[in-house]
């Protein structure tokens, strides 16, 4: 590294205006801020319609819903659980919505 | 017919065959999504070490809500599988969960085979020879193991 250093040691001076910045882009990559992504009731993405809204074509009302324990599920599928057992699937916390929406 | 249930078996069905789970195996029948074989494995350093031992999965339009009924169809030697191959495990009854899928109930199921619990034994017999008497017990899995052998012929297609 040394060495080529040293070779490009007299093109430095020369390059002092070769360039000079015209536009500047700058790229952002970003990730939905939830803890699951993956519904792990019907395992479908949350932001996508769950399996049941799919099947029939109600994907426009299919919305996501966020406990206090930050797991997140579809509604739908959530609400048909706690029917039965009033806990979190995953973390077996007492389950309390903390957000209901897109 | 699709419904949420048979859809949601058939990502379990692409998970096993993406993922699939250490000495565990399962596909659904022919002509019915809602029935499954399935293999487990006798985990190795176990007295079940060998053993390839068949159950069948049957699963209701309620799954994932409810659990499957699942049973060992080969013969069993062990604390909590009943004589008809009933299977006595807590995330198959009160302790079950949506997020299940066929892969997990598998890997919980090989991995009762070598942590029974006694202290809801469904075989007293098994129960009662892996408290007292460990030699006499690893004779009976050892038969057991061997008997699933002898079946593996006719279900071949499972694997």
């Amino acid at each position: 590294m040394a060495d080529t250093g040293g070779d490009n040691g007299p093109g430095k001076k020369a390059a002092d205006k070769m360039f000079s910045l015209k536009k500047w882009n700058a790229v952002a990559m970003w990730s939905w801020d939830v803890e699951c992504d993956t519904c792990a009731i019907c395992r479908v993405q949350v932001m996508d319609a769950c399996l049941r809204c799919q099947a029939e074509n109600k994907q426009e009302d299919c919305v996501v819903v966020w406990g206090e324990c930050n797991h997140s599920f579809h509604n739908c599928c959530m609400s048909l659980w706690v029917k039965q057992n009033n806990r979190c699937p995953l973390c077996q916390q007492e389950w309390v919505v903390q957000r209901i929406g897109k | 017919m699709s419904t949420p249930a048979r859809r949601r078996l058939m990502r379990d069905f692409k998970r096993l065959q993406e993922d699939p789970p250490c000495g565990v195996s399962a596909a659904p029948t022919d002509n019915n999504i809602m029935l499954w074989n399935a293999v487990i494995f006798g985990p190795e350093d176990t007295p079940f070490e060998d053993g390839t031992f068949k159950l069948t999965l049957e699963f209701t339009e309620e799954y994932p809500n409810k659990p499957p009924t699942v049973r060992f169809v080969s013969k069993m030697f062990h604390p909590n599988i009943y004589a008809d191959g009933k299977i006595c495990l807590d995330i198959l009854q009160n302790r079950w969960s949506p997020t299940y899928d066929v892969s997990a109930i598998l890997t919980s199921i090989q991995s009762l085979l070598d942590e029974p619990n006694p202290n809801s034994p469904a075989n007293s017999v098994a129960a009662q020879l892996y408290q007292e008497n460990k030699r006499e017990y690893e004779k009976k899995v050892q038969a057991i193991v061997e008997q699933s052998w002898a079946e593996v012929p006719e279900e071949d297609h499972v694997l």
